[in-house]
């Protein structure tokens, strides 16, 4: 130890070393870059790993957040990719839902059981957003290598059809669609009670409704869920420091060193990547934390008590 | 006061300042105990830190030392099974008298030292933890589970034959240990004992109080946090919002090519 990089939070009340911290933004950075996620869902649980309270390791996670959606957001709005019209749509959306959310796992809480419903929505959602997302785009890899077949239009068609009858129609032209207003509301709403539940940004939730339901072209859609998480994590943000007092500056600062230089390198290796490249990484990822949290629920614990707070 | 220090001129000033605040003799036996550094200091640069202890009991006397925190009530998630197959935070169990940390070390490895050395082992704590609200599961060994939380966070620790004896001056026997204090300690007031233990029984105590106290940055950033929670968020955000900008234009200006 002829360096000591060890440097003490007063607020998550432990010592971290500060390689393993950069690094760890780092990496979460380069994928929030790539593929448009906060990356909360994969850098909370590390964090916990490395010792710090689950609430201080979720609170100060969105503190860096902000930070690297700015300069992700940033990034990709010089690229021309951030739809500000749909993104403030999802965000009001979003803020609603996430309200609701907080009430629904209230009244959950409240009747016990809410954490084995959390579990599962978490396992099922990501079992099912990654299984799609990923057979999704092996199809489309392999029909693109293929001989063109003109079917794609007949099967989106009652779909189409059906949002098409919906009010309040207008153009978003950056995205290149034309949708009801209802749409990306309503679609926010349910993102963001999902986001509530599950104690996460919503951003890998977030980024296949786009893709799926609202039919947003993919880097359109990286640029949209970062400036929408921006927003979102902002609030967190100031709501813990003042309730909870759980947000580390000093952790979220090492953190988002590290990030927002992974993620300036991810906005670049996501544009050399395909689009459905691009979608079928992000499924293996997510397919993959379902299997650890999958794991998580089957095997025994080493301990069978753990401290409150978390989820 | 000072006639105290006077007694104790041999030692280093710090020393002897301690232990003139500190020595608290515990019986007719004289045991004296006395730390070093006097306090944890808790800077930036905290990773847990050593704490001498040192002291003196009456001569042929071996040495338990024992660091502590003041019990407090504690509340836990007890993980469970259910439907016989998903691990599920089941249910609440409330304990108290909980120390939040609980270091201890010996002269002797504590098998040769008899029964009376049991209550201060990391077992022993069995005995003080009253549980509250009971687990779901009948089954559950609530402070077994408790222990081995405690000791995978680095919070309890048991170590054996780490206290040297010393030199005997006047029928007094000397001894010096180190005990690591973890890096996860909040900071607060301990105590530091020493026990006195001749053949199988226990024949006196000394304990000193230990202080960890933040300083410096941390203590600044604490402070800030917990007095001013609006100003705080805000300036973490604006901070990080700024930050993302900065390395925003840092890589913009490099990358110019594209």
């Amino acid at each position: 130890m002829s360096l000591d990089l060890s440097l003490y939070l007063p607020i998550a009340g432990n010592s971290v070393n500060c390689l393993a911290i950069l690094g760890l933004g780092g990496l979460v950075g380069l994928l929030s870059g790539i593929f448009g996620v906060g990356g909360g869902f994969l850098m909370t649980p590390l964090l916990i790993m490395l010792g710090i309270p689950p609430t201080v390791a979720a609170a100060s996670d969105s503190n860096q957040i902000v930070g690297a959606s700015t300069s992700g957001t940033f990034a990709h709005f010089k690229l021309g990719n951030v739809d500000f019209k749909m993104g403030l749509l999802l965000l009001v959306g979003g803020v609603a839902g996430g309200s609701l959310g907080v009430q629904i796992i209230k009244i959950l809480r409240a009747l016990g059981n809410a954490d084995f419903l959390i579990s599962i929505t978490y396992v099922l959602m990501l079992g099912f957003v990654g299984g799609y997302m990923f057979l999704e785009s092996l199809q489309a890899m392999r029909k693109s290598s293929a001989p063109k077949v003109e079917e794609a239009p007949k099967q989106e068609s009652r779909y189409a059809r059906a949002i098409g009858k919906l009010p309040f129609q207008m153009d978003f032209p950056r995205s290149g669609v034309r949708l009801s207003l209802l749409m990306p509301l309503l679609l926010g709403v349910l993102v963001g009670v999902l986001a509530a539940i599950m104690g996460v940004g919503g951003g890998f939730i977030m980024v296949p409704v786009m893709v799926y339901l609202l039919r947003m072209p993919m880097h359109v859609v990286v640029g949209t869920s970062l400036f929408q998480i921006l927003f979102t994590c902002v609030n967190v943000t100031i709501m813990q420091s003042v309730q909870n007092h759980t947000v580390d500056f000093v952790l979220a600062l090492l953190l988002l060193i590290g990030s927002s230089i992974g993620a300036q390198v991810g906005t670049k290796v996501g544009k050399k990547l395909g689009g459905e490249q691009l979608k079928i990484c992000l499924a293996t990822l997510v397919l993959a934390v379902m299997v650890k949290m999958l794991y998580d629920l089957l095997a025994r614990p080493d301990v069978l008590l753990a401290y409150m707070g978390g989820h | 006061m000072k006639s105290v220090t006077f007694r104790n001129l041999a030692l280093a000033a710090l020393c002897l300042l301690a232990a003139s605040l500190f020595s608290v003799p515990a019986h007719a036996a004289g045991i004296t105990i006395q730390t070093t550094p006097p306090s944890v200091v808790m800077g930036a640069q905290y990773d847990g830190a050593p704490l001498t202890i040192s002291g003196t009991v009456p001569e042929g006397s071996d040495v338990v030392l024992r660091f502590t925190g003041a019990p407090a009530d504690m509340h836990l998630r007890e993980k469970g099974k259910l439907f016989g197959l998903l691990w599920m935070n089941v249910g609440k169990v409330s304990v108290k008298n909980v120390p939040n940390v609980y270091l201890v070390d010996s002269s002797r490895p504590f098998e040769q030292l008899g029964a009376a050395v049991t209550s201060y082992r990391l077992e022993g704590l069995r005995d003080a933890i009253e549980v509250e609200e009971a687990a779901k599961s009948p089954d559950l060994d609530i402070a077994h589970e408790l222990l081995l939380l405690k000791q995978g966070d680095g919070l309890y620790h048991e170590s054996e034959a780490g206290v040297t004896l010393g030199e005997v001056v006047d029928g007094m026997q000397s001894y010096t240990a180190t005990l690591h204090i973890p890096s996860a300690l909040k900071p607060g007031d301990y105590r530091v004992e020493a026990v006195a233990l001749r053949d199988g029984s226990v024949s006196g105590s000394a304990t000193a109080p230990v202080q960890a106290v933040l300083t410096g940055f941390p203590l600044w950033l604490n402070n800030l946090a917990f007095d001013n929670g609006l100003l705080y968020g805000v300036m973490a955000t604006l901070i990080a919002i700024f930050s993302g900008l900065a390395i925003g234009v840092v890589f913009q200006s490099k990358g110019g090519a594209h």
